[in-house]
């Protein structure tokens, strides 16, 4: 019975995948068999550190994909989110010796603990209202990690987070925590795929598209949005359990606004209702920031004008209809160009 | 005892009394059709009836519960299911999907055992999309069951939108004009459809504007005229009924 459930996890379902993101094809075979291959192939320690941070940046953004790209909903606080993974994790190994592994889940389970004690209340609101509660609680918690010196070391943080480790096995090199990172988002997927193919993923849109005609068939709405903010937390809890032992480290400056709305760029970037979009704009905005670093002050103008550029290009996002929208381009191109001839 | 009982209800929205004191009842098994003007508060009584809205005050109860201030999802967990004026199909999904949302109440499963496709919640979906193909089939929607809903015709929609209703297995079903927009051909075939949800068990409860196909259909009519229920009674007497002749027919009688 075991393997043969471990077996519909992976295997197409050709009957019951009937959204399209959540069969698996060949491409998708492609590209976890390409982001297995790439460190090896391309061994340079800068690579692998900036595909650790991508690979984080992923999983937020998966999370938030529940919430955003399917449920519809606004969250400027995911970043708090994600801290408080990190300080869960840096506080349980630091002070209580706790293993990483453990505090990887108990991470995960804080984070949406307080997703479900901030979400009851707060996801009454719809639209701005929401985007300025979650704004003011993502603020809420900076001011609290910041103040609360004595449990997260205020400004300056928590130093000295050991290495992930599992059953003996320590992640003490970035091509480690490289796949560690990579392999936690492939499982995530693989959770994303089962949610948004069964009855919770056609709630999400239902709600998502009109919360009344969602009423009407029985769903609680209230319950959906909040099943949505709290799992989006859950996978933001992960995520920061996982820069806490990469970085070694936790201090407020990593979990501010900043964060949140590169966060949501992420997500609107890689589409609106898909998976593998927001993952893939996430390692192209990693990237991006990455290398635009070292041009210093012209940095942001110039990230700012390549997002307005690829928005205009790509409105539905870019994980949406590529193909189609690559074919538009081109007949565009074409068409533009015989007109030209006949003017001539 | 009734299906729905509507009893003295009042609507009053900021000094515009929508509704004023109506009452009705729906029994089961039977079509009860809801005409009257523009602005005469039949879609304010629908939502009303689900929940969307609560009314000012007044008394509604399904099955001998009283629903008045329930929440919308409780009450189509009761069993009450509607469509709405304005079309409200879930573009972002599928043909099927729509309709296999519609079962959300009825599939268990929570966000962990979803999430990890238990053996359950596989053998679970792969009922629904069955149940669903079969709700299709009966609507004539099987053809398209793949289609993303938004690139259906306004009609279809329509069509699918009771789908949708139909799949919570409704005993009482609120059908807030249907056939508006539908061709001469879609009209007929909705009339036929819902004469066979009646011999199902299903009670209907319908606005239409398209008098040809309630005064068919219909058991019983009621007329509504600004918040005021001013005539019920079988279709024959309704459209002879002077009151509603000079309020709604203006002056023509319709025959069915």
């Amino acid at each position: 019975m075991l393997p043969l459930w471990l077996l519909s996890l992976i295997l197409p379902d050709p009957h019951l995948d009937l959204r399209q993101e959540a069969r698996l094809r060949k491409r998708d075979l492609f590209y976890s068999g390409a982001l297995l291959l790439l460190p090896l192939v391309w061994s340079s320690p800068r690579l692998h550190y900036v595909m650790i941070l991508a690979g984080i940046n992923a999983i937020l953004a998966l999370g938030l994909s529940l919430f955003l790209g399917y449920t519809g909903q606004i969250s400027l606080g995911h970043a708090a989110f994600f801290g408080t993974g990190a300080y869960t994790t840096a506080i349980l190994t630091t002070r209580y010796g706790s293993p990483p592994f453990a505090a990887f889940w108990v991470s995960a389970a804080a984070a949406a603990a307080l997703a479900y004690l901030v979400g009851r209340p707060i996801l009454k609101l719809k639209g701005y209202f929401l985007a300025l509660a979650t704004l003011g609680f993502g603020e809420i918690f900076l001011v609290v990690v910041r103040e609360a010196q004595d449990f997260t070391g205020g400004v300056i943080g928590i130093f000295g987070i050991p290495w992930f480790s599992l059953a003996g096995f320590s992640f003490d090199t970035y091509l480690k925590q490289y796949y560690l990172i990579w392999g936690v988002l492939m499982g995530l997927v693989l959770f994303c795929k089962n949610l948004i193919r069964s009855k919770i993923g056609r709630a999400f849109l239902a709600v998502a598209a009109s919360e009344d005609a969602a009423a009407t068939v029985g769903m609680e709405v209230a319950h959906i949005k909040l099943g949505a903010f709290v799992v989006g937390a859950a996978f933001a809890g992960f995520a920061g359990s996982l820069f806490a032992c990469v970085m070694s480290t936790a201090n407020p400056e990593a979990f501010g606004l900043n964060l949140s709305v590169l966060i949501i760029m992420m997500v609107i970037l890689g589409g609106m209702g898909n998976l593998y979009g927001p993952i893939t704009a996430a390692i192209f905005l990693t990237w991006l920031l990455d290398i635009l670093g070292k041009y210093q002050e012209y940095s942001m103008p110039i990230y700012a004008l390549i997002l307005i550029l690829l928005l205009i290009t790509f409105p539905d996002g870019i994980g949406t209809r590529l193909n189609i929208r690559l074919i538009y381009l081109i007949s565009y191109w074409g068409r533009k160009r015989r007109r030209e001839k006949v003017d001539l | 005892m009734s299906l729905l009982s509507v009893e003295q209800v009042v609507k009053n929205y900021d000094g515009v009394l929508a509704l004023n004191g109506v009452s009705l009842e729906i029994q089961k098994g039977t079509i009860k059709g809801l005409i009257g003007p523009n602005g005469a508060g039949k879609t304010t009584l629908f939502h009303l009836i689900s929940g969307i809205e609560r009314p000012t005050s007044g008394k509604i109860s399904f099955k001998g519960t009283d629903i008045t201030y329930m929440e919308p999802h409780e009450i189509s967990l009761l069993g009450v299911g509607r469509t709405f004026q304005t079309l409200q199909v879930w573009g972002n999904m599928t043909v099927v999907e729509n309709v296999m949302a519609g079962m959300h109440a009825k599939l268990k499963g929570g966000f962990l055992s979803c999430g990890l496709w238990l053996p359950g919640v596989r053998r679970m979906e792969k009922e629904a999309l069955n149940e669903a193909k079969e709700i299709l089939e009966f609507l004539g929607l099987l053809g398209r069951w793949k289609w993303p809903a938004s690139q259906l015709s306004f009609g279809e929609q329509k069509i699918l939108e009771l789908g949708r209703s139909l799949a919570m297995k409704p005993e009482l079903l609120l059908l807030d004009e249907p056939a508006a927009g539908l061709t001469v051909t879609e009209v007929r075939q909705l009339a036929k459809r819902i004469s066979r949800l009646r011999k199902e068990g299903i009670s209907v409860f319908i606005v239409e504007h398209h008098m040809g196909m309630v005064m068919e259909i219909a058991d019983e009519i009621a007329v509504l005229e600004n918040g005021e229920l001013i005539a019920v009674g079988r279709p024959d007497a309704v459209s002879s009924d002077p009151k509603v002749i000079k309020a709604y027919l203006k002056g023509t009688r319709v025959d069915a």
